[in-house]
């Protein structure tokens, strides 16, 4: 695997970069994370056509991630060369209200390669979703995958640079809103995931009783109004609350592991989160730690056990970007992946099993021993 | 009656799993994002309707045979 990055000015002179640091691979693939500055149908024709044979995909950002850097305003690439990947397909989804979306998606992939999606070895196949990150379709999405297949698939919610107006995924040479791209890899290597993120639980629990599921609304937890529950269980009062959503939201704990559900706003003595809860669920009250340390931690612990990393793709929630710029952690932070070919983008949500929020979901490849 | 409940979730993982353990914590992950803590549940766990019907609701779009 090979990276690449560009900040030049024109999507001509971002091709250019991109191809004169790619060049001379035999290419399987294109994974390219682009910032919203970039005309997205230019951009995705231009990439397209940089590297006409190859499956080229991608999407819009909040930041972008290359091996030692986090930035801004750039264009980053992961070249997939054909020891790395046997085979690769692509397949968007264009209407994402669709019931039978994935269905249909799914069997595009069992033609293509010839199995079933509920028989593939989870060892031997895996599977990239960018989806439209203002869509808030992306729970529904992922659970029907889970449905279908024990292949994992992991990714992130296209971003705007925090406009929230618009986002992309690009598959090749076409850009496409309100939609989702997924790519089912068969690799040559092995490879892993990895899910991090940087929080300990408080040891209190709120229980969601009344929900509105399509909005992302908890409107009461506990029986009382969501924020005055919430501002009880972290000790703040009801005004002061919404400054702590970033460094205590709330969690769906499976073991001792939480799925993060970040809070957005109030609205109305409910709170909007950035990812749905059902009702019924109980949620544990989380703090925060170390982002660095924690992520640091994570890529060793995973280094020590599979030996040489051969490439990350990092799928990077925003809200931990946002908590890492507060820090002026972002150098720490990109330091981390200095030595490990790694693409990545601040995302507006992560996929791996569920959707999620302030979590790192990565896409590990083995390299040589 | 008892145990019902804790005997669906074992058989959804299971026949998922196909004694993959990575699989089956992945598909007991689901189970929570879907509203099923299985932890919850144990053989003296009481025979609750409700739930009984939404485990086998959940197994048929898991594809799982009870």
């Amino acid at each position: 695997m090979k990276t690449a990055y560009s900040t030049g000015k024109t999507i001509r002179e971002v091709s250019r970069d991109l191809q004169g640091q790619l060049g001379g691979i035999h290419l399987r693939a294109i994974l390219f994370f682009a910032s919203s500055t970039f005309d997205p149908d230019a951009l995705g024709l231009e990439i397209g056509n940089a590297f006409d044979g190859a499956a080229v995909f991608g999407c819009t950002t909040a930041g972008e991630i290359v091996s030692g850097k986090m930035l801004k305003r750039s264009v980053v690439a992961m070249a997939f060369e054909t020891e790395v990947i046997d085979r690769i397909k692509l397949c968007v989804i264009e209407d994402l209200h669709n019931k039978y979306a994935i269905d249909n998606a799914f069997a595009t992939f069992e033609e293509y390669f010839g199995e079933s999606m509920l028989d593939m070895d989870p060892g031997k196949y895996v599977g990239i979703i960018l989806a439209d990150g203002l869509s808030k379709v992306e729970e529904k999405l992922m659970d029907k995958i889970g449905d279908l297949t024990n292949v994992w698939f992991v990714g992130g919610s296209a971003g705007d640079d925090l406009q929230f107006k618009t986002t992309y995924v690009f598959a090749d040479g076409n850009a496409y809103s309100n939609s989702a791209v997924l790519a089912l890899i068969k690799p040559k290597v092995g490879f892993d995931i990895i899910k991090t993120q940087s929080f300990s639980s408080l040891g209190k629990t709120l229980r969601a009783t009344k929900v509105d599921e399509f909005e992302r609304e908890v409107i009461e937890f506990d029986g009382k109004p969501a924020i005055v529950a919430y501002a009880d269980a972290i000790g703040s009062s009801v005004k002061d609350a919404p400054g702590h959503f970033m460094s205590q939201p709330v969690g769906l704990m499976v073991d001792d592991e939480p799925y993060v559900r970040s809070p957005q706003q109030v609205k109305d003595g409910g709170m909007v989160f950035y990812c749905n809860v059902k009702e019924g669920t109980e949620l544990s009250v989380l703090q925060s730690t170390d982002i660095v340390e924690d992520t640091r931690k994570a890529i060793e612990s995973r280094q020590r056990e599979i030996g040489s990393i051969g490439g990350i793709i990092n799928f990077h929630c925003i809200l931990r970007t946002l908590e890492l710029e507060n820090k002026g952690q972002t150098e720490a932070y990109g330091k981390i992946f200095a030595d490990i070919p790694t693409i990545g983008f601040s995302t507006y949500g992560e996929q791996c099993v569920g959707h999620m929020n302030q979590t790192s979901a990565m896409l590990v490849f083995k390299g040589a021993d | 009656m008892a145990g019902k409940i804790r005997q669906l979730v074992d058989v959804i993982i299971a026949k998922r799993a196909k004694g993959n353990p990575v699989v089956a914590q992945a598909v007991k992950a689901k189970l929570v994002l879907k509203g099923i803590r299985s932890d919850n549940y144990s053989e003296g766990t009481p025979d609750d309707p409700a739930v009984i019907k939404k485990l086998e609701i959940l197994a048929k779009e898991l594809g799982v045979t009870l």
